[in-house]
């Protein structure tokens, strides 16, 4: 059955004082309480109530059978172009900040539904790699179902805009008809940075000083002319004001120190580096700068730039004090970044509970959500994946996924759809 | 005497090889891949073969014992489709040798452009494959591809069977992936225009791939008459006396096909013209898996890949092979990927978690793979008189949690040191 049908019976919104219950699983809740066995979580309104093996649940609840499966705060990826195919890029110019990636949503694209059968529940649908100053990018909520792009939205979630360097923006690696574009090197990509911020900063003066005027002039006098609105030079002097995070994709360790030294020079701060696959080389630098980095668990030499990343990085990191998450840039990968996960303890040692983390509570945390999803902890969003086994063994499947309480994939629905569809294959 | 000059040499070599002519791994879980496991057993490697597995097995004189108690032995995981060994890093066309110009290249030989010394070899050799199909890629007829050993200094070394295969991209018709045409206006066509232009296309190529056949039977018999001294011989032509073993059924022709209709019309070619037809992608398998297995043609086919439709079932690719298990059509689970072939066993784990029965599983990613290419006789499986490839876990290989802890490739101990490791250790430590 197609997916977008099968959303219509998942998609009701999460009607007051409704309560649901997941009974008797193992809940991974990536928080101080650690692992519960036999243990209840208990949602209304769209939040946790409550979560313990002692958690009683009231009459009236809808209750999900949790025995033998494995509960964890759904998964976050903070690196998506999911549900805006062919909107990636905005690539005709190197500074292309006043693009947005909220303007272009498409609420129906089915990557969502299968992300969600992989126990995503949020993604940082990220602009592309085409500009050392790229597009804003949107924080959505896989709340699958919807009818308008808005209310995918994470409305919590700060501003956030994408910043790339090294390779992508040089453009080495594509060839366009037609002169190429500035920068062709490193050294270049660093120079429009830096420039966008020197006027970003001397436009933001301009506004202060009209606003100053504007205010000594009082009430009956004529108001001075303000100064020509930039929506470009407006967003990056919200980057400066601290009102927008900005996600900076990278490869090499030499590019992550010019953008740490630009940042501290131009008065900003990057709060993630993005693929970031010479991490390991820089990790202390990136935690003194306190950015987090979100990388591939094991991509490597698809670029020249992307020869010396090894599988070891995200712990390497991780030991040296960066929040580090892991991240699909892939509608396939995205499916199965519990998988992700589990290879941060292959290379590395990193204990379970951390790498889980590295999927949940560091994404969070990175998109400036932490204090709402990333966990399960009484108070906080209801975003959960429900797994058929521990998220990191060979038999993990998701069985079903809730958004804000809400069941947004079921697996047992799913299956039932097919056997009316069974054009559709799948096992059933 | 010979056996002496390749201890010498394997000892003059930088790599920590042990080139002991007897080892036995002692008291691990044995994982045959052909039988029941073997809760506790020992596995004797003599000679680069297996010469025993039991219960126990006596340690011959001079014998080098590697406890593994705890562990498990498994024959070394095989991946069935990759560019390993001619791909280094993919966006530098220097370090590629994946495709030649133009379309038809059936004298590409991967088996002389593999490179031994590949960073990327090692890295997957770490993870306990031991054998890799190498292909080349491209054009309509790409070239042919060679099973190679992941361990050896020159090319040579590296060949376990050459050829393996012919590889074949099946012309859909489609037209690829251009990025010039990324930027150009698109033009105004109807769906009914666009699949005429499509299959007009498609003709043309399958028009073009049986005359070749054709010209290299002939080609390969006029060549037998001058031989003979019937006939002067024919114009020298390398293409097409590439081509002549394919075209008599005697070397498998790989076609490239994901959508059911290219599969069901790669099957129908093959039997149209005498090939013996595999299947690789196969992402639409599923969809003709009677066809499959009417035509006796095997599917290499990766399992982490999006469905091909919007309106198929999310995991119609995690359920793809087991769709053609029940059918009874042979497969292999795939990586088709260079620099991640070490994921080849993650592969096998989500098509298990889907369904597929876990034994069943890791044979697609060793025995398997191994019918397939015909080398079943001495790779795949842990029995006595075959090539002792295989690997020690801590546990099971599916599990991202598993450690690779040994290697050996024709009963070679290999380094488990790679890029990786070396980079790791040069940084971790860094204030």
């Amino acid at each position: 059955m197609n997916a977008l049908l099968l959303s219509a019976l998942l998609a009701a919104a999460p009607a007051a004082g409704e309560t649901t219950a997941i009974v008797g699983a193992t809940v991974l809740t990536v928080s101080k309480a650690g692992n519960l066995e036999k243990a209840t979580v208990l949602i209304r309104d769209g939040k946790i109530a409550a979560v313990g093996a002692d958690v009683q649940v009231p009459a009236g609840a809808k209750v999900i059978d949790g025995a033998g499966r494995f509960v964890m705060p759904g998964i976050i990826d903070a690196h998506s172009h999911a549900a805006i195919e062919d909107n990636v890029n905005e690539c005709t110019n190197v500074v292309t900040a006043e693009v947005r990636i909220a303007d272009v949503i498409d609420h129906r694209d089915v990557n969502l539904y299968r992300h969600l059968a992989g126990g995503v529940t949020a993604i940082n649908v990220l602009h592309g790699s085409c500009n050392a100053i790229g597009g804003q990018n949107a924080v959505l909520k896989l709340r699958w179902g919807v009818d308008d792009p808005a209310q995918l939205v994470f409305a919590e979630a700060p501003r956030g805009i994408k910043f790339a360097l090294g390779e992508n923006p040089k453009r080495s690696n594509f060839s366009a008809p037609g002169p190429r574009r500035y920068p062709a090197t490193r050294m270049g990509v660093s120079e429009v940075i830096r420039e966008a911020f020197l006027e970003a900063k001397a436009y933001r003066r301009e506004w202060q000083e009209h606003e100053k005027k504007a205010k000594a002039a009082g009430k009956g006098a004529t108001a001075p002319v303000p100064p020509r609105r930039d929506l470009q030079l407006e967003t990056i002097a919200d980057i400066l004001d601290g009102k927008v995070l900005v996600h900076a994709h990278c490869y090499r360790s030499d590019e992550i120190l010019m953008l740490i030294g630009l940042a501290e020079e131009l008065g900003f701060k990057v709060r993630t580096f993005q693929h970031v696959l010479e991490g390991y080389k820089v990790a202390s630098e990136i935690a003194k700068h306190g950015a987090g980095a979100s990388t591939f668990s094991d991509w490597w030499a698809f670029k020249l730039e992307a020869h010396d990343a090894i599988p070891f990085n995200a712990a390497v990191m991780q030991s040296k004090g960066v929040v580090v998450s892991l991240n699909s840039d892939s509608n396939e990968l995205a499916r199965r970044l519990y998988w992700e996960a589990a290879k941060a303890v292959r290379y590395g040692g990193v204990p379970e509970q951390e790498a889980l983390k590295m999927i949940t509570w560091n994404p969070a945390w990175q998109l400036g959500v932490d204090h709402l999803v990333g966990s399960i902890e009484a108070g906080k969003q209801a975003d959960l994946a429900v797994f058929s086994a521990h998220p990191f063994s060979p038999d993990a499947r998701v069985e079903m996924t809730l958004v804000d309480g809400v069941v947004r994939f079921d697996r047992a629905k799913d299956l039932a759809a097919r056997s009316a569809a069974p054009a559709a294959g799948g096992a059933q | 005497m010979k056996r002496a000059l390749a201890a010498l040499l394997l000892a003059a070599s930088a790599a920590p090889l042990s080139a002991g002519e007897a080892t036995l791994l002692r008291g691990g879980r044995v994982v045959p891949v052909s039988g029941p496991a073997l809760e506790k057993g020992d596995v004797l490697i003599v000679d680069g073969k297996i010469a025993a597995i039991g219960a126990t097995v006596a340690a011959p004189p001079g014998a080098r014992v590697v406890d593994v108690a705890g562990q498990h032995v498994y024959p070394g995981l095989i991946d069935g489709l990759n560019t390993l060994g001619l791909t280094e890093i993919s966006s530098v066309p220097g370090s590629v040798d994946v495709a030649e110009t133009g379309d038809v290249n059936p004298h590409a030989k991967a088996w002389i452009a593999v490179h031994p010394h590949s960073d990327l070899i090692p890295v997957a050799r770490a993870a306990g494959l031991t054998h890799v199909l190498s292909a080349p890629g491209g054009g309509l007829v790409s070239g042919q591809s060679a099973l190679i050993r992941l361990a050896g200094s020159t090319p040579a070394s590296l060949v376990a069977k050459a050829p393996a295969a012919m590889h074949v991209v099946y012309p859909s018709g489609r037209g690829g992936f251009d990025l010039a045409q990324m930027f150009a206006e698109p033009e105004l066509k109807t769906f009914d225009e666009r699949q005429k232009e499509r299959k007009k296309n498609q003709d043309k190529a399958l028009a073009r791939l049986a005359e070749l056949l054709a010209r290299a039977r002939a080609h390969a018999a006029a060549q037998a008459a001058a031989a003979a001294g019937q006939a002067a011989a024919p114009e020298l032509d390398l293409a097409l006396e590439a081509l002549a073993p394919a075209a008599r059924g005697e070397v498998p022709v790989v076609f490239r096909a994901d959508a059911e209709d290219d599969i069901r019309g790669a099957l129908a070619f093959a039997a149209q013209h005498g090939l013996k037809p595999i299947i690789a992608g196969g992402l639409e398998a599923w969809r003709c898996a009677d066809e499959l297995l009417a035509k006796g043609a095997a599917v290499l086919a990766n399992v982490d890949r999006l469905p091909r439709r919007e309106a198929d079932a999310y995991d119609a690719a995690y359920t793809n092979v087991l769709a053609l298990h029940r059918a009874g059509v042979p497969f292999a689970i795939v990586t088709n990927d260079p620099s991640n072939a070490r994921n080849l066993p993650f592969e096998a784990a989500m098509a298990r978690a889907y369904g597929l029965p876990a034994e069943v599983a890791l044979r697609a990613i060793t025995l398997s793979p191994a019918e397939i290419f015909g080398v079943a006789d001495s790779l795949g499986s842990l029995e006595v008189g075959k090539s002792a490839s295989l690997f020690v876990a801590s546990g099971d290989p599916m599990d991202h949690r598993t450690t690779v802890n040994h290697v050996f490739v024709d009963g070679v101990e290999q380094s488990l040191e790679t890029r990786h490791t070396r980079l790791y250790r040069q940084f971790k430590d860094r204030p």
